[in-house]
């Protein structure tokens, strides 16, 4: 029944941990080049070299010295986003959205005073944050206001676009959407839904839901599959770039959609999870391998590589 | 799969399978170096006070007899002359010599015996006589009385006659002038002999035996038993309560047939004592007596050469790997989650100290008390290194306060706790806290009962003895282990959790 079981896993072309960690990730990944996916400064200035756009950075602070006249670096910009350089699961992020006498107001309308805003920037350059327990830097970007197409299906927070980038070609999408399970974040190990994007037209499928394949948004009841979702062609380029950047050859790309600048590069991911394969009820393994029998002239732009995606994943279940 | 690494597999398969078959055809090593059985130690010492001007000490000794291996043997005897006779199925020790009135000699004796576990086949002995002196009448009377039994297979009758020495005859109960009788017959050569009677009247042949009970334990009285014949094997019966010991290994005969273990002429033995002791150990030395006299190149690198203190800790050393490689094997071929790949290894030498049910408990109570401070100072933000010290420092009040209550109760499992898992809670409670933020609670406790599962497997086969004993003696095969590991390392194939993780995703063919 087990090997059954097996083989029927192995039919459908579906990538486990132990072939994505020992197959892709060691072969592909060098241990040298993460600092570019882990390190979101050195991510934003890769970018900016590739022009793959992300939310603008308005100050980064380094040491604890630096703190001291932060806000004076930010006085243009009454709403920003602060978060750790090298923090993770949406850990430290701080939302505001305006500021007064008493001190920076976040999107809860919570009040927090200067002084202890400052101390949460120490905090996060001691590296509260930060996993390994290391020293880290504090970002202050741009205050995302996330595009409506996935209002319908979002309970709150802001919904995100995975897309797993093999060699640079763009393999498989998702859009992850917040659910009150998942206390507005869009993690799917927290409980947020994953929805399959199919990569030749943009549109969603089917989604998942701790594992389990779900139609219907949780909390709104709002159907998932079949929402086109904007700016397609060019996030499938941003997230084809992401390999030029930084040389990762297995690389998860998360994006977020701005109703005014449309897609952003949010973060990099060296070992993007599994899941995404029940959110579009595919496996991966049978799609990497097919990049790696694709013709060489596929790999000299990212232009070539997104069409030759496109081509070859599209209208799979259409 | 990698060419390079099939390669270097084989090669570290290659290294234990050539030096294990250097070892066992050209330097004899045992192939199987754990017997199947038991080693007792047994040592005696006795004290013997001359009488007379001769003084002569004749005592029962462990024979190489009935799957019995007697070795290593050590005698003393102070200045008289020892030697051994043989009386199949006994052997004696004959210590004796001329001396001066009232002086006293110490006499000792010591021994390794392997009990295995399986009894050789034996031929079927002889039916005796009755001893001399029973009369016909009471002969007749015993006949009478197991008369009833004749039609069973000889265990069965066996149980029917051992159920009569304690009053209990059954269905079919003799006639109460018989049962009168019988109770004058018991007067008369007492219970012992009237209890042999009964087994002979019911054709079984039986024996009394002398020996000592194997136990770890130190005794100055032989203890007696009964063997009775069942047409395969001899069988032990107490001769108080006649019940069948369970198990040929708990007894250890020292003289068969009803002589007596010790006869002392011209003196009297004011103290005697048999230490009996159950220890591995005993196979160590076996094994280093025999290394350490060989100037071959791997008996002079065998581990059998570290100082004894050192020895124990080798012997759990050398299994973690094994752990490790059980481990590997959870989490890459299973899919168990486990906190790091040590946490479950370290805990399971823990566990060595505390005993697997003192050590979960310790390890859940921890891990809660541990969760619920760390979400008391995580509001207060600390920086990573105090925040850990001080999680170690609650562990270890903790612990402190297990042990004070331990004393009290006389629980020394709780107090068994070492210095070695304290870090490693510390660092388990840490990582559990990180992942019931990251991953929700569900997945944190998988991974809590994922690691205690590991923990415990691991613990069970590094307590393995027959194993420790094996990787000690033959410590090239950890070559065999890393092979193993190395081709887990590369193995890519589903782990068993993802066919259910990914079931949705499954097309039948």
């Amino acid at each position: 029944m087990i090997f059954r079981a097996i083989r029927e896993l192995r039919e459908a072309g579906v990538l486990g941990m132990n072939g994505r960690n020992a197959g892709f990730i060691l072969t592909s990944n060098a241990r040298s080049r993460y600092p570019s996916a882990d390190d979101k400064v050195l991510t934003k200035r890769l970018a900016l070299e590739h022009q793959v756009p992300t939310p603008p950075l308005y100050h980064v602070v380094e040491h604890h010295g630096d703190i001291v006249g932060f806000e004076e670096r930010l006085h243009e910009h009454p709403e920003f986003v602060l978060k750790p350089a090298r923090g993770s699961g949406g850990n430290g992020i701080v939302l505001i959205k305006d500021r007064t006498k008493a001190g920076f107001v976040k999107q809860s309308g919570e009040v927090i005073p200067l002084a202890e805003f400052a101390y949460h920037i120490s905090g996060i350059l001691s590296g509260i944050y930060s996993l390994g327990g290391q020293e880290d830097k504090a970002i202050f970007e741009a205050l995302i206001y996330p595009d409506p197409v996935f209002a319908a299906v979002t309970h709150v927070g802001v919904p995100d676009i995975r897309v797993i980038v093999y060699r640079g070609v763009p393999v498989m999408g998702m859009v992850r959407l917040p659910t009150k399970d998942s206390d507005g974040k869009a993690n799917l190990h927290q409980g947020a839904i994953g929805a399959g994007i199919e990569i030749g037209s943009g549109t969603t499928l089917t989604a998942v839901h701790r594992s389990r394949v779900i139609t219907h948004h949780p909390d709104t009841g709002n159907q998932v599959s079949g929402i086109q979702v904007p700016h397609w062609g060019k996030m499938l380029l941003m997230a084809a770039r992401a390999f030029d950047m930084t040389g990762l050859g297995y690389l998860g790309i998360d994006m977020i959609i701005d109703k005014d600048r449309g897609p952003l590069l949010l973060e990099l991911n060296a070992r993007p999870g599994l899941a995404i394969q029940l959110a579009n009820r595919a496996g991966l393994r049978e799609r990497l391998e097919r990049v790696e029998k694709a013709p060489p002239e596929v790999f000299d732009k990212p232009e070539a590589r997104v069409g030759w995606a496109v081509e070859t994943f599209k209208n799979r279940d259409a | 799969m990698k060419r390079s690494v099939i390669i270097f597999a084989v090669i570290l398969f290659f290294i234990p399978v050539s030096v294990i078959s250097y070892r066992v055809f050209v330097l004899r090593y045992p192939f199987f170096p754990v017997a199947f059985g038991k080693i007792w130690h047994v040592s005696m010492e006795a004290r013997v006070v001359a009488k007379e001007k001769e003084i002569a000490v004749e005592m029962g000794l462990p024979a190489n007899y009935g799957g019995r291996r007697v070795m290593g043997e050590k005698v003393t005897s102070g200045t008289l002359d020892f030697n051994f006779f043989n009386e199949a199925p006994n052997r004696f020790g004959y210590w004796a010599g001329r001396v001066d009135i009232g002086d006293s000699q110490t006499i000792s004796y010591q021994a390794s015996v392997l009990v295995r576990s399986r009894k050789p086949r034996e031929k079927p002995p002889a039916l005796e006589p009755y001893p001399a002196g029973i009369e016909e009448k009471e002969q007749a009377l015993a006949e009478r009385l197991v008369a009833a039994w004749k039609g069973l297979s000889p265990p069965e009758r066996l149980h029917a006659v051992a159920n009569a020495a304690s009053g209990e005859w059954g269905a079919a109960p003799p006639a109460s002038s018989d049962l009168q009788e019988w109770a004058a017959l018991r007067e008369k050569y007492g219970p012992r002999m009237a209890f042999l009677i009964l087994f002979w009247a019911a054709d079984l042949p039986a024996r009394i035996v002398e020996g000592l009970l194997l136990d770890d334990t130190i005794t100055q009285d032989f203890h007696s038993w009964l063997e009775v014949w069942t047409g395969k094997k001899w069988e032990s019966l107490s001769l108080e309560t006649g019940n069948i010991y369970g198990g040929p290994s708990k007894l250890l005969p020292l003289v068969i047939g009803g002589y007596p273990p010790l006869i002392i002429t011209g003196g009297k033995i004011t103290e005697m004592r048999w230490t009996i002791s159950h220890r591995m150990q005993d196979y160590w030395r076996l094994h280093f007596e025999h290394v350490r006299g060989s100037s071959r190149l791997l008996d002079r690198l065998s581990l059998f050469h570290l100082p004894a203190e050192f020895q124990q800790a080798f012997r759990i050393l050398l299994l973690v790997p094994i752990a490790a490689l059980i481990v590997s094997i959870l989490r890459n071929v299973v899919g168990f989650p486990t906190f790091g790949i040590f946490m479950p290894v370290l805990m399971a030498l823990a566990f060595r100290n505390t005993g697997l049910y003192y050590g979960l408990g310790i390890f859940t109570g921890i891990m809660l008390l541990g969760y619920l401070l760390r979400l008391g100072v995580d509001k207060l933000q600390l920086l990573l290194v105090p925040r850990l010290s001080m999680i170690l420092t609650f562990v270890i009040l903790a612990l402190s306060f297990a042990a004070l209550l331990g004393s009290k109760f006389d629980v020394k499992s709780v107090m068994a706790v070492g210095l070695l898992p304290i870090v490693i809670l510390t660092m388990t409670i840490e990582r559990f806290f990180i992942l019931i933020e990251e991953a929700g609670l569900r997945e944190a406790v998988r991974t809590v009962l994922g690691s205690a599962a590991v923990a415990s497997i691991s613990y069970w086969i590094i307590n393995q003895e027959p194993i420790q004993f094996i990787f000690y003696f033959y410590p090239e095969l950890l070559f065999g282990v890393a092979g193993l590991q190395l081709l887990l390392g590369r193995y890519t194939g589903f782990r068993l959790s993802e066919i259910f993780r990914f079931r949705e995703l499954r097309r039948p063919s």
